[in-house]
């Protein structure tokens, strides 16, 4: 008997141990210190602003839509949009890499959501100096809720408004249930392993800190807040949301909660369209096992409804 | 109106024909990471089956009582059937062990979303603290429970998340003595 009343110390014992617990061997994963993203090595192939730091009159008459990328991912999730625009064409995509992101594990853990956009304002705002007016957002995943976000703050009432936001996969409620309760259990997990296959491994972390997965949880449920008390679109802003119907990651409902809580400047509905999908962020098809034709028709008809609008 | 009247009038005298305790209330619910859901809650247990020890129970909670007042928040109903066993009944403060099955719906309002899952099956085992207010009809529960998931989460409704709590407040419509 006298043993039992040591047992809840034991637990504690092992729980606070536990709460230490770091991912071990990260070469060859984006977690390592080898490994990271390469718009750190060569940013003007990946920022407009870098890449035209003195644009033409032509230039600056293109639709410039930043792309941005989703939680533990990289500047790799938009390159498949990035190879399908032409950049001849009216439009050009420049691909952020949130910070935080793309580098080690150890700068990944200390990031915090707030750190996470900075990386977008950056740009909006080089590319505002440049004299771009014609700016979009595309998000993916994260990325829907870091743009509702700078969008809900007010951001844009000191900043050129954007033309075109598209949301793809947005996350406002997870679809893996377990994430609401990462404030309890996540001390004594310590960080979660996430099922990246093959080359998956160079371009999202494999291991998640749950200090960044509470992170997202704030996040989340700041918009969800916003969502719910209304959010109000910058005039002349158009917004559609992209949504796969049985998206493993980022819960369906999230869409709903924005179609129901974003309003235009004019008071109308935004656009949102529900994809016959499985897939988390749909337009993202490179290295994924198991495509089949409707995926790509899926990437494909969003790839076109987007250049189609910044062509315009 | 009259025939409501005479059916719920009726309907209580059958129930205290069989019944052993009649409690009926308010619970107010808040889940984890999401949102407050409030309605109302009553159980009862019979007088030859564990008398004030085995309940079976009703729950009704909604955002519509709750987060979704005055907001954008998800319309969504809970509709909860409970079985509890409480320990210790004989003293005021006692656990209780309850098992929730129900069913969730979520109001997604628009026909562009009718392809998405929007009700659940709902099955929860639950812990209760119960207080019962000495030599006043009223007592006291708060639970904690976690509902469990039976099918894919991608094919869950993503408003429905799994950790939650609850205050109910329920008066005691009449006990009668134990038959033990």
């Amino acid at each position: 008997m006298n043993k039992l009343i040591y047992l809840p110390l034991i637990i504690v014992a092992i729980l606070l141990g536990s709460c230490t617990k770091e991912p071990t061997d990260l070469d060859g994963l984006l977690d390592g210190d080898i490994i990271m993203d390469a718009s750190l090595y060569a940013p003007e192939d990946y920022l407009i602003s870098v890449k035209y730091p003195n644009p033409s009159v032509d230039d600056l008459n293109k639709h410039i839509l930043i792309a941005i990328h989703g939680f533990s991912a990289s500047t790799f999730e938009w390159q498949e949009f990035q190879d399908y625009s032409d950049t001849l064409g009216p439009y050009r995509v420049s691909q952020v890499l949130l910070d935080g992101h793309g580098r080690t594990y150890e700068d990944f853990k200390n990031s915090t959501w707030k750190d996470w956009s900075q990386a977008i304002k950056r740009e909006y705002e080089k590319l505002e100096e440049l004299g771009y007016t014609k700016i979009s957002l595309v998000g993916s995943s994260t990325g829907g809720p870091l743009i509702l976000e700078l969008v809900s703050s007010g951001y844009f009432e000191s900043h050129t408004n954007p033309k075109y936001i598209f949301l793809i996969d947005p996350i406002i409620v997870s679809s893996i249930k377990i994430q609401s309760i990462a404030g309890l259990i996540g001390p004594m997990l310590g960080y979660v392993e996430a099922e990246n296959s093959g080359d998956e491994v160079k371009y999202w972390y494999t291991y998640r800190p749950q200090e960044t997965v509470r992170e997202l949880n704030a996040l989340m449920k700041a918009v969800r807040k916003d969502l719910e008390k209304g959010i109000t679109l910058p005039s002349n802003t158009y917004l559609k949301s992209f949504h796969s119907d049985k998206d493993p990651t980022a819960n369906s409902a999230s869409t709903v909660l924005i179609y129901k809580g974003v309003t235009s400047s004019n008071g109308n509905h935004i656009d949102a369209e529900i994809i016959d999908s499985e897939i988390h962020v749909f337009t993202r098809l490179a290295l994924r096992e198991g495509i089949t034709q409707k995926d790509i028709a899926n990437q494909q008809k969003a790839f076109e409804e987007m250049a189609t609008k910044l062509s315009k | 109106m009259k025939k409501h009247i005479l059916g719920f009038c009726l309907s209580a005298i059958a129930i205290s024909g069989y019944s052993q305790t009649f409690n009926a209330g308010i619970r107010i619910q808040k889940t984890q990471e999401m949102y407050w859901e409030n309605g109302v809650s009553a159980q009862y247990s019979f007088k030859n089956l564990k008398p004030n020890q085995l309940f079976f129970g009703f729950d009704y909670v909604t955002t519509r009582l709750g987060s979704a007042i005055g907001s954008n928040a998800m319309k969504q109903d809970n509709f909860i059937f409970s079985g509890s066993w409480a320990f210790r009944k004989d003293k005021a403060f006692h656990p209780v062990a309850r098992l929730n099955m129900g069913y969730f719906y979520a109001d997604y309002e628009e026909e562009i979303f009718s392809s998405l899952p929007n009700t659940a099956f709902l099955c929860a085992p639950e812990f209760v603290l119960n207080y019962e207010i000495p030599n006043l009809p009223l007592s006291v529960n708060l639970g904690t429970g976690y509902y469990v998931g039976f099918t894919s989460e991608a094919n869950s409704p993503g408003t429905l998340q799994p950790l939650y709590y609850h205050l109910d407040v329920h008066y005691t419509i009449f006990k009668n003595k134990d038959h033990e």
